[in-house]
């Protein structure tokens, strides 16, 4: 997975000022992850996690109207406290696994907390050998100025 | 996104997992090209070409026309646009996360009673 990004890929970053084991737990620890894992619309996240490689998660959104968003998962790699991929299925997946992979990396008394999410898992493997190329950046991006 | 949209994003993202595709797509960027000029510039076989050419019309990426015996191949990114919806979508998703982790991990009477 080492930098290979796909164009249908999202990368967000941010640098937080704390180490990367309290943010690493933060996304293992299911009261933590309620807590920071509820956007604005939200009144209510509950989070149930199984916290080893091949475990599951789930976590649900509670919107005002009473309705529920439903997230579930796989954790497929627990490298505390470098690195977490899991899946990740969700109503705006379409209901299908997409990828997330999680990189924490330490910059002095800070961390660089790196969120790579991905479309197909089951693309997973041919991603780790094949890699996207960047071949397709330029058509996103004429794709984007010219629509 | 309905069934139908999740059809064509399979169809999307199958089409471009592979490298000859991408390749053929990005050559494709700047001008449309005729089937056997594209043949001319792989290292395989026509029908392996026109395999990939096949998916990449059913994911919608490719329009192909065809005057006489001359198939030209034209970019068509319409179908992306499903794909920069989700970029866009997870984007700001994550970005909101993020900032949420931050207040969390930084908030000093949170770290103590943990």
């Amino acid at each position: 997975m080492n930098a290979v990004i796909s164009p249908a890929a999202v990368v967000v970053r941010r640098t937080i000022a704390a180490d990367p084991e309290t943010l690493f737990d933060a996304w293992l620890d299911p009261e933590a992850l309620a807590e920071w894992m509820r956007p604005g619309t939200i009144t209510k996240t509950v989070a149930v996690v199984d916290a080893r490689a091949g475990g599951r998660y789930e976590i649900v959104m509670h919107l005002e109207s009473g309705a529920t968003v439903q997230h579930t998962g796989t954790y497929l790699a627990i490298e505390r406290p470098r690195r977490l991929v899991f899946t990740w299925l969700s109503p705006h997946t379409d209901k299908r696994e997409t990828l997330v992979t999680v990189d924490f990396i330490a910059r002095g008394e800070r961390t660089e907390v790196v969120v790579t999410h991905e479309q197909l898992p089951e693309h997973e493997k041919a991603s780790h050998t094949k890699g996207w190329t960047g071949a397709l950046d330029r058509l996103v991006a004429v794709y984007a100025q010219g629509e | 996104m309905g069934e139908y949209k999740s059809a064509t994003l399979d169809h999307v993202f199958n089409a471009l997992c592979d490298p000859t595709r991408r390749a053929i797509l990005a050559r494709l960027t700047d001008t449309d090209a005729r089937v056997t000029d594209i043949a001319a510039d792989f290292p395989i076989s026509l029908n392996s070409i026109s395999k990939h050419i096949r998916m990449l019309e059913r994911a919608g990426l490719v329009r192909r026309s065809i005057t006489g015996r001359e198939h030209t191949l034209s970019l068509n990114a319409a179908p992306l646009s499903e794909a920069a919806m989700w970029i866009d979508h997870y984007r700001r998703f994550w970005e909101g996360r993020l900032a949420a982790l931050e207040a969390f991990a930084t908030k000093p009477q949170k770290r103590k009673h943990k």
